[in-house]
């Protein structure tokens, strides 16, 4: 081959390599708008929710006192009858939360230990599909079973208990956190490394005392977290809430008592038909930023819990 | 102390710590049987709800006319409920001066031509056009008390049971009255929404995947993506309809249509593919990339051609999760405008739209005894779509799981 000729085959292929370098250059901005949709989507949320918010607290009918500290809770009612004070609204989520919190907590604990502990492979096998599709059940189709099954069931048994209680609700909504709680502390109980638990069996513990003394204490961070997690799910979750345990703001903790939760108010809101900029559409935006105030915070706390006080092992 | 007796007090304190251990275990063991009762109990209930024991009264012809006859006098509708009122002794003015009553007599009789082969051939005949409910009794209590059932009804009435779910109430559309309600229109909003939902989400997902897992360096920027990808995957669902709303209803002024539907949709399932992509990725080994760059091939020809190829199980198994997510969600999408009734089924991604969900939750919320038959009817589909694509994502995992 000629000099020339090598020469000319050698530009071609730097050509050849710049152009390669410029496409894969393309790919990668690419791929980065699409990973940046996330940072958008959160920047849009806390733009949508706190101008909305901060038309509602500007509105001359609306204090900060009212709202932080009134206990009655009518935006949609008409224009001389309003009050916005969020506490029954706030109060409401509690009362379903607890309930939720009270089934969903223990059982799902109690599981993950039966089932990363205790079980044999083939039942977990068998048993963690189906928690998953407990999962995955729409919360529409909890709603219904908590409202016609759950609510006509209870009510045999609770005298006073209205159709629509957190009770039902918090039942049903107990079991659709508990495989949140579970599969979490399943894998943070998994995470405890085979030697310790050799160490403690060597110093005759029994089976069950490694799991209580050892396995679940080693793992505690994680089984926290899941537990915060739960409860922010708790408190954000909207369908339940609005079919099984009502729409009427009552600051009480009667859990007999119709409520309604600051996810049910959101849907009241949104299905009656606010006009845009009226004070009751505003209404929707500041409680949305109250729910996704109190989610961020306990999501992030959970991921805090898990990162600092994770055992490490060597 | 004696021997003798020292070892008795071990073994029954060894028996004692056994006895602790069993009763630990059955502790634990309790929550996993209540969940699968859980489960049980919502399936049966949902499905025992889909029939019902009614007493009925069946459809009936009340007036027929010979056709000259029907034709002059059925020039106008007043005269046909005058005519059905008065011969079934009722005064016709309650329902021709009340606009509601009006209504539910058009919708309850129709006035037909009907072709007869014996007497006059060409007939006006008015007919009841559907069954009337006098009562329904839920399957179980049916079978119990059917006797008495049998006794309670009238003369002219008759005992059935009635499947709420059949081939019928996947095409009829959604209607004021139980017995005519269905899903059409619910239908082919779900695979309108779904479809865009998958259009948008796949792509943006699986591509900020790539980018966390094969391009991005380790800065603050990334670190940044990430944390705002873990925040949004807890954020609750009603939260995102608010942004939908806001952004896509109002700003955007797409309205409450299907594009605003599937958008919402897509920036909630987002977070799961993109996460579930990712460890998909992740478990592609190096030495496949490190061969790859070896035969002289770029980043994208290796992430394209090596890295996508070997992820693909994967990344379908976590988009098929998510997508089973987003067919069921109801609140966002009560939030960016799903109406309950819409006239027409969806043409197009800027038609207004209803989705199976909000179909069910606007049939609970009517809290009637037979919406709640139509609303399990509804519910025992839509959980049939999902256990089918739970299984789909199941039997992927299991088939293609494959270790390095």
């Amino acid at each position: 081959m000629s000099q020339a000729s090598k020469r000319a085959a050698e530009a071609i292929g730097i050509q050849r390599s710049v152009r390669r370098n410029l496409g894969d250059q393309a790919i990668r901005v690419v791929l980065f708008l699409a990973a940046s949709v996330s940072v958008v989507t959160t920047f849009a949320v806390i733009y949508a929710l706190s101008s909305e918010t901060i038309a509602f607290f500007a509105d001359p009918a609306v204090t900060f006192r009212e709202f932080f500290t009134g206990t009655r809770w009518t935006p949609l009612f008409p224009e001389n009858q309003q009050a916005f004070g969020i506490a029954p609204l706030v109060v409401g989520t509690l009362n379903v939360t607890f309930v939720a919190l009270l089934v969903g907590l223990p059982l799902g604990l109690g599981s993950a230990i039966y089932l990363s502990e205790f079980a044999t492979a083939r039942v977990r096998r068998t048993i963690m599909p189906i928690l998953e599709v407990l999962a995955g059940i729409p919360t529409v189709v909890l709603g219904y079973f908590a409202l016609f099954f759950v609510t006509s069931l209870l009510r045999e048994v609770i005298p006073g208990l209205n159709l629509f209680n957190p009770t039902s609700a918090g039942l049903v909504m107990g079991f659709m956190i508990l495989p949140t709680v579970s599969s979490i502390s399943i894998d943070s109980m998994q995470a405890v490394p085979r030697a310790i638990r050799e160490g403690a069996y060597a110093l005759g513990a029994s089976r069950y005392e490694v799991v209580l003394k050892v396995v679940v204490p080693a793992a505690l961070s994680g089984i926290v977290a899941s537990f915060i997690l739960a409860m922010s799910r708790a408190i954000g979750e909207t369908m339940i809430v609005a079919l099984a345990a009502g729409q009427k703001p009552t600051f009480t903790f009667d859990l007999r008592e119709t409520i309604a939760t600051m996810t049910s108010f959101i849907v009241q809101a949104a299905t009656g038909d606010q006009p845009m900029g009226s004070i009751g559409s505003r209404a929707l935006y500041a409680v949305g930023a109250t729910l996704f105030v109190i989610t961020l915070a306990l999501n992030l706390a959970s991921g805090q819990i898990v990162r600092r006080f994770a055992e490490r092992y060597e | 102390m004696s021997l003798a007796h020292r070892n008795d007090a071990d073994r029954r304190r060894q028996e004692a710590k056994r006895a602790r251990g069993r009763t630990f275990v059955a502790i634990t063991f309790v929550p996993v049987v209540l969940a699968l009762a859980l489960v049980a109990t919502l399936f049966a209930d949902v499905i025992t709800d889909t029939v019902s024991w009614q007493i009925v009264e069946p459809a009936y012809t009340t007036e027929s006319w010979s056709f000259t006859e029907g034709f002059a006098f059925f020039s106008t509708w007043e005269n046909v409920v005058e005519k059905e009122l008065v011969a079934r002794g009722e005064d016709p003015a309650v329902v021709l001066d009340d606009p509601e009553e009006r209504r539910k007599f058009r919708l309850r009789n129709r006035v037909e031509l009907l072709w007869q082969l014996d007497g006059a051939p060409l007939r006006y005949v008015v007919t009841s056009s559907r069954d009337d409910t006098v009562a329904d009794y839920g399957f179980f209590e049916g079978l119990r008390q059917l006797d008495a059932i049998r006794a309670e009804a009238g003369e002219g009435q008759e005992v059935r049971l009635n499947p709420w779910l059949d081939a019928a109430f996947l095409t009829k559309n959604a209607s004021r009255t139980p017995v005519m309600a269905g899903l059409g229109n619910a239908l082919i909003g779900t695979l309108w929404v779904i479809g865009l939902v998958i259009v948008f989400s796949l792509p943006i997902g699986v591509g900020a995947a790539i980018y966390l897992e094969e391009y991005a360096p380790d800065n603050a920027v990334t670190r940044f993506i990430e944390l705002n990808i873990r925040n949004l995957a807890g954020v609750p669902s009603v939260v995102y309809g608010i942004l939908g709303l806001y952004a896509f209803v109002r700003v955007f002024e797409f309205g409450p249509t299907v594009l605003s539907a599937a958008l919402t949709l897509s920036l909630l399932i987002l977070p799961v593919v993109i996460i579930a992509a990712r460890e998909a990725i992740k478990a592609v080994p190096p030495s496949l990339r490190q061969a790859s760059y070896g035969l002289g091939a770029t980043k994208w020809q290796t992430v394209s051609q090596v890295v996508l190829p070997n992820a693909i199980t994967g990344i379908t198994t976590g988009m098929i999760l998510a997508v089973a997510r987003a067919i069921g969600e109801t609140a966002p999408l009560l939030l960016v405008g799903a109406a309950a009734f819409i006239p027409r089924a969806p043409e197009g991604p800027l038609s207004t739209y209803t989705v199976v969900p909000i179909q069910i939750y606007s049939w609970v919320a009517e809290n009637d005894v037979e919406f709640a038959h139509v609303a399990s009817a509804g519910i025992l589909v839509l959980l049939a779509v999902l256990l089918v694509l739970y299984g789909a994502a199941f039997y992927l995992r299991r088939r293609f799981e494959r270790s390095w």
